[in-house]
């Protein structure tokens, strides 16, 4: 990259860092009506949302594609591995859209309806969403995503259809599991000197996916060990493969905490639920997002921009829903962000 | 030589709601409206009549469209279009699409299942070639017993290290015996207690068991022969499937030359889905027509709707004029430019239409650029041969090739010989200077017009203050002749005088107040900006003009092109000679010709039409069949 696209780069990521809502902040939001919320959001981002409209035009489109805006700023100056790199990393915003319409399909759930959670993606789009909404049958849907980007994942998608019925958890984790180890070996594609911070993120967001589905894989499914641990994606920082074919092997939650390498055991002290696992380790995760968007390498800190970006965007989304819904505030605050 | 878009006129139709699908079908025959979406009547007119017609339509083209993606037959145009199609139609014909579709998807879907059987079943095969060399007695690997399961066939690569790392979980060993395209082969071993967990895993990992049955007792080569025979049954039912495919799909042809029928008839009206609006039995759109169309849209209403109708017409008002679209009509020797325009952007309806402007001074600058009477005689006759598949690149070529004999004649030039053919003007190496402020001239001129359609453009839509003081308004047109005139002086007279600098500073003292005045920033911020701008208009006046020097350039670039082909000729014998002439002129033909169409392109584009074109106009867009 040029001298003058690095300045051009980290110029930018400065300025929507800046504009990123802190996520002690956010706890704020939850008492306000929804007119507050938007003020106060334009007031923080400086992005104007409007409640009116609907479809493709919803408030959880235009955060989204206000997200898409600023990342397309950011992907220009890339190009190469680092630009695919990035291109992909961007998509996972699509795999929203890829379970929500598997959901629907699988569970028969009107168009009109899975429609309206559909996140337009602009230029970053690959699957052809209204081809796929306008299939009749669920074999009919996964015989054309097999003619997508997506058609890794049509065979598990298939064995999910065929053996766990509307069970679609396992498939939320299929997808993401084949998104993690894609992106890792994109990663491992790029320039070493360039990829030291990165791999620090996506260490962490990795022992996050990790941890989350071995305790789900094991204690809320049932499963055993060996198909537990062979579900879970690359290893991260630091959860390793010893480590998580260890933990695979406990019987218990407590047992898994206690088994932990020392320094994720800390963070996870004292916590009981898988609930509760999940929260503190996704402000973990964001955490270390926050301190390498300050550090120099302009890649780290797009990828920890777009972490943090994805977080407040579905933060945002979530509690805008909530509050469009009428949900009571405490019941939004719990779905949001756990209990903290 | 100037045109604008075709005059349109607003058109407000209100009918009763039973006349509608014919208004829709009557102006889709004459291909004259270009519906709008109307915003205001919202409150009054809150009920959209055509959109369970669209959500049907849409349904029936969607199954229609998926299973003709398997049809290679062409389908007949229907003969009547005035049949109106009822709702009721559409909705049963779009559920016998559904179940045909039923049919042809069950099909596919059993056609998937087979050929990922017999890719299955390939890799099985491979993997038996293995223990064909070693002669083995199968039955032992069948030997799983109560305590120890043996187990042998494929897994994907990729999944293969993480799958031995789970195996170890459940105490079962996998080893490699044969490694193929992205697939391992592998036998695996462990403890029998452990098989329904190892069974679920290996599922997930996607591993397919080379079963082997209990006849199978003696050597490979007997399985291997099953596994064949499995293959041509999987064959032979593939086969079947197609046939019972392709019988099934010739079997409801009839249907489905009537669905498209139907669709034919049915767009319009489902086209207007978002542009009917209605209530209580009334219906009202909006669109824009070509203002000479509005008598023989009445009379066409008139005979075919069967209530009494209301029709509006209004002119375009000024707040309008970026939502009107751009009919652009030319004459058939003009249509292959309107493409090379449109490539830039569709002209704004209150917008000249550049393509006839575009059109002539293309042809002329390539006629100047590449001037031989041989040359564009081969281009001209060549270019016939593609008649057929490319009219349009035909046309341009043909003009070109003309224009290029005429500059041929005048520069004197035959396929590079400058001596056959007596100049009407002079050839352009005889006096380069010349031809290169000729060029300079043929590039302030081009500018000026340019300016000139900025100005009529900026006046029409009521941008007054921008043509009079903008860089590209009357203040920019008279900086640049001032530049012009400066430039002469300086050059001709040796002067720069109190009028000459008067002549520049006075209109750019009226560009930089304009500026000024348009920049909304703080005082050093506005300063720069003005500062960069004018800096900008003075570089752009001066580049702009310079930039025609290639006009010239090209001209005596073809002539050197020529020259290095003869001395490179000259240097052989009489065969080596000739076949360097031609090979040369083919050269000079092929790349100096598309370099000099490219560069016509670019000045056309980049000096032309981005001082005065906006191209952001909307095309219009009929409703039609």
């Amino acid at each position: 990259m040029s001298s003058f696209s690095s300045a051009y780069l980290s110029t930018r990521l400065s300025i929507f860092s800046n504009h990123l809502i802190d996520f002690d902040f956010l706890t704020e939001l939850f008492g306000l009506d929804l007119e507050q919320i938007l003020k106060r959001v334009e007031m923080l981002t400086g992005h104007n949302y409007s409640l009116d409209a609907k479809g493709a035009g919803s408030i959880e489109n235009q955060l989204a594609n206000t997200a898409f805006n600023d990342f397309q700023l950011l992907i220009r100056p890339f190009s190469g591995r680092e630009r695919r790199f990035f291109f992909y990393a961007i998509r996972w915003f699509e795999l929203v859209n890829l379970k929500v319409l598997i959901r629907g399909k699988f569970s028969k759930t009107e168009n009109s309806i899975i429609q309206q959670q559909l996140i337009d993606l602009g230029d970053f789009a690959e699957l052809p969403l209204n081809k796929l909404l306008d299939t009749e049958d669920t074999h009919e849907m996964l015989r054309l995503l097999e003619t997508t980007a997506y058609s890794g994942i049509v065979r598990q998608a298939r064995q999910v259809y065929e053996e766990h019925g509307n069970d679609l958890f396992l498939l939320d984790a299929t997808i993401d599991r084949s998104f993690f180890i894609s992106l890792k070996q994109r990663l491992q594609a790029l320039d070493n000197q360039d990829t030291t911070q990165v791999t620090q993120v996506m260490g962490v967001l990795l022992d996050r996916f990790n941890l989350l589905w071995l305790l789900r894989y094991r204690f809320s499914y049932k499963l055993s060990p060996a198909k537990s641990y062979y579900l879970l994606t690359a290893s991260g920082r630091i959860l390793h493969s010893a480590n998580l074919m260890r933990l695979a092997k406990m019987d218990s939650v407590e047992e898994v905490l206690s088994e932990l390498p020392e320094s994720l055991q800390k963070k996870l002290s004292g916590l009981k639920t898988i609930c509760e696992i999940e929260t503190a380790l996704e402000y973990s995760t964001l955490a270390v997002a926050s301190k390498v968007l300050n550090q120099t390498n302009l890649i780290s800190r797009f990828f920890a921009y777009i972490i943090l970006r994805e977080a407040e965007t579905r933060f945002l989304q979530a509690l805008i829903k909530g509050k469009q819904l009428g949900f009571d505030d405490e019941l939004i605050k719990q779905a949001v962000v756990g209990i903290k | 030589m100037l045109s604008i878009p075709v005059e349109m006129k607003k058109i407000s139709l209100t009918m009763m709601d039973a006349d509608a699908q014919r208004a829709a079908l009557t102006l889709a025959r004459m291909t004259i409206l270009h519906p709008v979406e109307d915003s205001q009547n919202e409150q009054q007119l809150p009920e959209f009549p055509a959109t369970p017609y669209f959500d049907v339509y849409h349904s029936l083209y969607t199954k229609f469209s998926k299973i003709t993606g398997f049809v290679t037959e062409v389908f007949r145009e229907p003969t009547d279009f005035t049949q109106l199609v009822t709702l009721e139609q559409l909705q049963e014909m779009d559920a016998q699409l559904k179940s045909l579709w039923a049919l042809v998807s069950n099909v596919e879907e059993q056609l998937r299942q087979n050929h990922e059987k017999m890719l299955s079943t390939r890799q099985l095969i491979k993997s038996l070639h293995k223990f064909d060399s070693l002669d083995l007695d199968l039955s032992r690997l069948k030997r799983s017993s109560r305590f120890l399961k043996i187990m042998v066939g494929t897994v994907p690569s990729v999944n293969f290290s993480r799958l031995e790392k789970a195996l170890s979980l459940a105490e079962f060993m996998i080893r490699t015996f044969y490694t193929g395209e992205g697939v391992q082969h592998v036998v695996m071993i462990g403890s029998s207690q452990q098989q329904t967990d190892v069974h679920e895993l290996l599922k997930s990992a996607d591993f397919r068991e080379l079963v082997i049955p209990e006849e199978f007792s003696g050597n490979p080569s007997r399985l291997r022969l099953d596994l064949n025979n499995q293959l041509s049954d999987l064959e032979i039912e593939i086969k079947a499937l197609n046939k019972k495919s392709s019988e099934l799909l010739s079997s409801i042809m009839p249907t489905l030359q009537k669905s498209k029928d139907l669709l034919i008839l049915a767009k319009p009206y489902a086209s207007l889905a978002t542009v009917l609006k209605g209530q209580g039995g009334l219906v009202f759109m909006q669109g824009w027509i070509p203002a000479d169309s509005e008598k023989i849209i009445k009379k066409q209403l008139e005979n075919e709707l069967q209530f009494p109708f209301h029709m509006k017409l209004n002119n375009p008002e000024i707040k309008e004029l970026e939502s009107v679209p751009s009919l652009l009509r030319h004459s058939w020797i003009f249509k292959p430019f309107q493409s090379l325009v449109s490539n830039f952007g569709i002209p704004n309806y209150a917008e000249v239409d550049p393509t006839v402007l575009f059109s002539f001074s293309y042809i002329l600058m390539f006629g100047m650029m590449f001037g031989d009477v041989g040359h564009g005689a081969v281009i001209a006759l060549g270019s016939l041969i593609f008649w057929k598949r490319f009219p349009s690149v035909t046309i341009i070529a043909v003009l070109a090739g003309l224009s290029s004999i005429g500059f041929g004649f005048v520069y004197g030039s035959l396929f590079g010989y400058e001596h056959i053919l007596t100049p009407l003007w002079m050839s352009p190496m005889h006096d380069p200077v010349l031809v290169l402020l000729l060029a300079l001239v043929w590039g302030a001129f081009f500018l000026v017009i340019s300016n000139l359609l900025a100005i009529r453009n900026y006046l029409v839509v009521g941008l007054t203050q921008q043509a009079f003081y903008s860089g590209k308004g009357i203040a920019g047109l008279l900086f640049y002749l001032a530049a012009l005139f400066s430039g002469y002086q300086l050059m001709k007279h040796g002067q720069f005088g109190v009028l000459e600098m008067l002549s520049l500073f006075l209109p750019m003292a009226v560009i930089m107040r304009y500026q000024w005045k348009q920049t909304s920033a703080g005082f050093f911020e506005k300063a720069l900006v003005v500062l960069i701008e004018t800096l900008e208009q003075i570089i752009s006046s001066v580049s702009g003009t310079l930039s025609f020097l290639r006009v010239a350039a090209f001209s005596l670039n073809h002539i050197a092109l020529a020259a290095a082909v003869f001395s490179i000729a000259a240097m052989m014998g009489t065969t080596g000679h000739w076949i360097t002439i031609v090979l040369g002129n083919i050269f000079i033909i092929v790349l100096e010709g598309a370099i000099v169409a490219i560069q016509c392109l670019r000045l056309e584009y980049y000096e032309g039409f981005s001082r005065f074109f906006s191209g952001k106009g909307k095309a219009f867009e009929p409703l039609k069949l």
